[in-house]
Formats: C-alpha cells, sequence, structure tokens
C-alpha cells in the first residue's frame, strides 16, 4: 500500500513538473505570434494554458498536502505531548473534511460542467472541472496515510 | 443573515481553525461551507464556480512564470554576480558586507517578483558570509528577511499583479509607483546597518578602483536589463504583464543555459518542479480567498463597514493609517495573496470615500503586507531566512524589532505623500493618470 502511494505520489509530482511546460509553451506561441509574422496565432492557446493552470494548481495542492508545505500558522505555545497528538489528530480530520466537501460537492460541480463545453475549441468543461473532485480524492488518500501513521506511530514507542 | 453575524461565523471558524495549525488556505475553504450549507440560496457549488472564476484569470498566470523566471535566475547563479557588483557600490560603507546584502535584495527585486525567492536564494550566500566575517547571526538573519521584502515592493511584483487583477488596476502604473518606496525601504534598511555597524565595529571592504568596479557591473549586466525589459514593456504598453512574465522565463533560459551555461536538464526539471509546486500552494489559497471574499461581499459586509467607519470621520491620514494597520496586522497571520483578495476588496469603499487614488491605496497595502512577510508569527521570509541561519526565531525578535522601526516610518510616509508615489506613473504614463 506504503509503495502504491508513493507512486502516486511520484506520478503527480512528474505530472505538475510536465503541466508547467505545457502551460508555458501556449503562452509562448502566443507572444511570440505577437510580434513574429510568420507563427501563426492560434486561438486554443489560451484553452490549454487555462486547462494546465488549474491542473498545476489543484494538483500541487494535493502534493503539498502530502508533503505538509501548505503555509500554516505557529501561535499556540507548545501543549504536552497528548495535546500536540490529539490537535494534530483534530487538523488532519478538518482537512479530510474539506476533501470530502471537494469529493461529493465537485461530482456535482462536474456533472453540471459535462453539460458544457468551452466557447472555442470544444474541449469539454468535464476535463477541468474533474479536477476538483479528483483533487479531493487525492487529499483523501494522503491524508488517510497520515491519520494511520499517527496511530502506528502511537503504537511503535 | 446579517451582514456582522456571517463575518462574525466566517471569522471565528477561521481563527479555530488556524489556531490548531490547519493550513490557511484550507481554514478559508472550510469556513466558507456552513454559510453555504446554512442560507437557502447558496449551494457548495458556488465555492468551486468561485474558485474557478478566480483561476479563469489570464493575468493570474504571470504569477507562476515570475516565480519560474526568478528560480531559474538563481540557479542560474545571477546572485554571486549582484553581489560582486553590489561590493563594488556598497563595500566600502561600515558593516559592507550588510550593504552588500541589501543592496543585492534591491537588484534582484527588479528581477524577480517575488519576495520568498529572493530570501531563499540570497540567504543560502550572504547568511554563511556574514557570520563567516563576525557579524551576529541573528543580524544576518534579520538583514536576509527585511531586505527581501523589497522583492515585492520593486518591480516587478507578484503582489501588485493579484492586485491590480483583483482590484481592476493598472498593472504598469503600480510598477512604477513601487520604485520609489522600494529604494527608500531599502535606504532605510542601510541606515540601520550602518549604526549596527558603528556600534559592533564590523568590517568594511577596501574602495575598489575603476576596472575591478565596471568589470563587475560588466558582468552583471546581462542580468540587471532585466527589470529595464519587464518594466518598460508593461509600462510601455509593448506587452501585457502575463507576456512579460513569459517573456522573463524566456530570458533567463536563454541568459541561464545558453550565457551563464549553468543551467542543464536536471537542474531544469527540478527548477520546473519547485516552481509548480510553490506557486500551486499560493494559487490554490488564491481561490478558497476569492469563496471567503464572495461570502462577505454577498453579505455586504464592506458595505457595513464602510458605515461605521465613515461615522468615525476619520479623514485622510486616519484612513490610511486604519487601512496600513489592518494590511499588517492580517499580515502577521495569513499570507498576503488571501490576504489582498479579502481585505482589499472590503477596505478599497473606505479608502475611496477617504479620496485614496487606487494606486496610493495598493502602494500603502502592498507594502504593509511585504512587511508581513518578516513580523511573525506567520512570516514566511522570516521563517526561510531562520532555517537558513539555523536560528529560532525567537531569537531575532530584538534585530527585527530594530530593523522594523525605520521602515515603519517609510511606511508612515507613504500615507502621508501620495504626490510622490504618484510621481512615476504621472512622469511615464501621462495618458492613464
Amino acid at each position: 500500500m506504503q509503495y502504491l502511494i508513493d507512486r502516486y505520489f511520484h506520478l503527480l509530482q512528474r505530472l505538475l513538473t510536465g503541466l508547467l511546460v505545457l502551460l508555458l509553451l501556449p503562452v509562448l506561441i502566443q507572444v511570440l505570434s505577437r510580434f513574429i509574422p510568420f507563427i501563426p496565432r492560434y486561438i486554443w492557446t489560451e484553452e490549454i494554458a487555462r486547462f494546465a493552470f488549474i491542473w498545476i494548481i489543484l494538483i500541487g495542492s494535493s502534493v503539498a498536502v502530502r508533503d505538509g508545505s501548505h503555509f500554516h500558522v505557529d501561535v499556540l505555545p507548545k501543549l504536552s505531548e497528548g495535546c500536540e497528538r490529539l490537535l494534530h489528530l483534530l487538523l488532519l480530520m478538518f482537512m479530510l473534511l474539506l476533501a470530502i466537501v471537494f469529493m461529493v460537492g465537485g461530482f456535482q460541480f462536474a456533472a453540471f460542467g459535462a453539460t458544457q463545453s468551452s466557447e472555442i475549441s470544444a474541449l469539454p468543461m468535464l476535463t477541468i472541472y474533474i479536477a476538483w473532485p479528483l483533487a479531493g480524492i487525492s487529499w483523501s488518500v494522503f491524508l488517510i496515510e497520515k491519520v494511520y501513521r499517527h496511530f502506528s506511530e502511537q503504537n511503535t514507542p | 443573515m446579517e451582514p456582522l453575524t456571517v463575518a462574525l461565523i466566517l471569522i471565528t471558524i477561521f481563527i479555530g481553525l488556524v489556531l490548531i495549525k490547519v493550513p490557511v488556505s484550507f481554514a478559508l475553504g472550510l469556513a466558507t461551507v456552513p454559510i453555504f450549507l446554512m442560507h437557502d440560496r447558496l449551494t457548495v457549488t458556488l465555492l468551486f464556480t468561485e474558485m474557478f472564476r478566480a483561476y479563469n484569470s489570464f493575468l493570474l498566470l504571470a504569477v507562476p512564470f515570475f516565480l519560474l523566471a526568478a528560480n531559474l535566475m538563481n540557479r542560474a547563479g545571477i546572485t554571486d554576480r549582484l553581489m560582486d557588483f553590489a561590493k563594488a557600490i556598497v563595500g566600502y560603507l561600515p558593516g559592507g558586507l550588510g550593504h552588500v546584502n541589501i543592496t543585492v535584495s534591491m537588484l534582484f527585486a527588479g528581477i524577480s517578483g517575488s519576495s520568498t525567492a529572493d530570501s531563499a536564494g540570497i540567504g543560502a550566500i550572504m547568511i554563511p558570509a556574514m557570520k563567516k566575517e563576525g557579524y551576529d547571526t541573528s543580524l544576518a538573519v534579520t538583514v536576509t528577511a527585511c531586505s527581501s521584502v523589497m522583492g515585492v515592493i520593486i518591480p516587478p511584483s507578484v503582489l501588485m499583479i493579484i492586485w491590480g487583477g483583483v482590484m481592476s488596476v493598472s498593472i504598469g502604473g503600480l510598477f512604477l509607483a513601487g520604485v520609489i518606496p522600494g529604494l527608500a525601504i531599502g535606504l532605510s534598511m542601510m541606515a540601520t546597518v550602518y549604526v549596527y555597524a558603528r556600534r559592533r565595529n564590523y568590517p568594511r571592504y577596501p574602495l575598489v578602483g575603476w576596472t575591478a568596479f565596471f568589470g563587475s557591473a560588466g558582468s552583471a549586466l546581462l542580468a540587471l536589463l532585466t527589470p529595464l525589459i519587464i518594466v518598460g514593456g508593461i509600462s510601455g504598453g509593448i506587452f501585457t504583464p502575463t507576456e512579460a512574465s513569459v517573456v522573463a522565463v524566456l530570458y533567463s533560459l536563454l541568459l541561464g543555459g545558453l550565457v551563464y551555461r549553468k543551467l542543464d536538464l536536471k537542474a531544469l526539471r527540478e527548477v520546473f518542479y519547485e516552481s509548480a509546486r510553490f506557486s500551486a500552494i499560493a494559487l490554490f489559497a488564491v481561490g478558497t480567498a476569492s469563496a471567503f471574499a464572495f461570502l462577505l461581499a454577498f453579505f455586504k459586509v464592506p458595505e457595513a463597514i464602510v458605515g461605521q467607519l465613515s461615522a468615525l470621520d476619520l479623514g485622510f491620514v486616519g484612513t490610511g493609517m486604519i487601512v496600513a494597520a489592518s494590511f499588517l496586522l492580517i499580515g502577521m497571520f495569513i499570507d498576503a495573496i488571501p490576504a489582498i483578495i479579502i481585505l482589499g476588496t472590503v477596505l478599497w469603499p473606505v479608502a475611496e470615500a477617504a479620496g485614496y487614488h487606487p494606486i496610493h491605496f495598493a502602494i500603502i497595502g502592498v507594502v504593509a503586507l511585504a512587511f508581513g512577510l518578516v513580523t511573525p508569527p506567520y512570516g514566511l521570509c522570516l521563517l526561510i531566512s531562520c532555517s537558513l541561519g539555523n536560528i529560532r526565531v525567537v531569537d531575532t525578535l530584538r534585530d527585527l524589532a530594530v530593523m522594523l522601526v525605520p521602515m515603519l516610518i517609510v511606511l508612515l510616509l507613504i500615507v502621508l505623500l501620495p504626490e510622490l508615489i504618484l510621481w512615476l506613473p504621472r512622469l511615464f504614463m501621462p495618458d492613464f493618470f
């Protein structure tokens, strides 16, 4: 299981790198086409850019859930070991709550999007909207892994 | 529901979650959920619609690109070249390396649009160097952290791009207006370092000759052209901010790959991954903050605040102080980008009623939020610099407080002197202002 989650995490990391290239290229073409006459002006460049941009954000948010790099604030004074552990579990539960909202609400949102396609290149909007519920799923996977670790660490002193 | 009830629910849940270390972006999203569920005219789907609306902006694309350009420049070893150049300019002052640190940040601020790239890239080199020359670690860390706030004040600036996008203000105008406050903050910090150096007898470098000066200037020249290309291009109407950000990426790729020859495929892959991940974290917060701000606007919270404040009759300066203080306070606890989306939209009607120019208001907000990058508990640049200097945040607080005093005076001057802030935009873009 651990192995599968690791593979999935690496896959997301690779996708993240690849998507930034995918985001850069169309915008680059768009800029160049304004200054260099023989490059045709493609209109789909903006669509691809929007697609890659939103996927970068939501995949990146999942990667950051696993490596714990979402910004958080540290204001409370250090509490006892037990309290800290309890608060940590509470924090994971709240994050899991938003993950569930993203899954359930996100699927409704995506289902609504399935009826639309984008104005310009007829790219189904579903390909963009589906990023939200999928992010919810990725977060859940990584958060459940963290909850599991939370308890297994307690048993091994 | 009453505006103040909604505001109270949102803010209570948000603060409660942040206290138990829920990430700020998640806390903003979670706080909106009960309101979306409770109100009969709203549904949770709106959370996603609002996020999508925020991301569906061509302007925001500039954020990952400016970050990418800054990280590429960092990786290409621009910092070393800028450091040699800065040494030639200010190295002979007492506390030479401290001034070099500030000057490098100032130069790098003109290349990058983000303060975190600035403190990470410059701190990694400058903090060990300063320690080696006998500077106190806490001072080395504080100078690095504080000087990196210029990254978002001196153009280009990711914060100004987001501000311009969210509040519909000219980004070219914001960039030009940021130049003078940015330089003023840099000079105020150099004054502090000068006093420190005199008291603690920090070393200085010998004055370099003209040959060495022009040599170091020449080796940094190509990097130093970046701000001219970007700011000149945007303010001159040659390209849009997003296009300028892509040009910056292209330029740093050419410079790092072909001229300085420091970027290979492995370095590129790492830089692309890191830039994508970091922009995603920042932009995810933009999404949830937009949903949060949407609810505040839906229940007319800004109007309620304007009503309360205009009853106090604060006048021009008083309102400016309230604006600056609010941004400073929120900047202590949350990231600058969601702060702009939430507080900027709430406070603008207040400032507008008091007769503020949108650009003047924006500069007050951006500078105050930039200071938030070094103020604990949530000061990203301070955290980065502390980890680079291997020192606890608590141990830097004394020097930090000393460094912040002149910076806050500059902020006060920014509030008091709108004409000075608007001078450059009016000079270069007379058609608009």
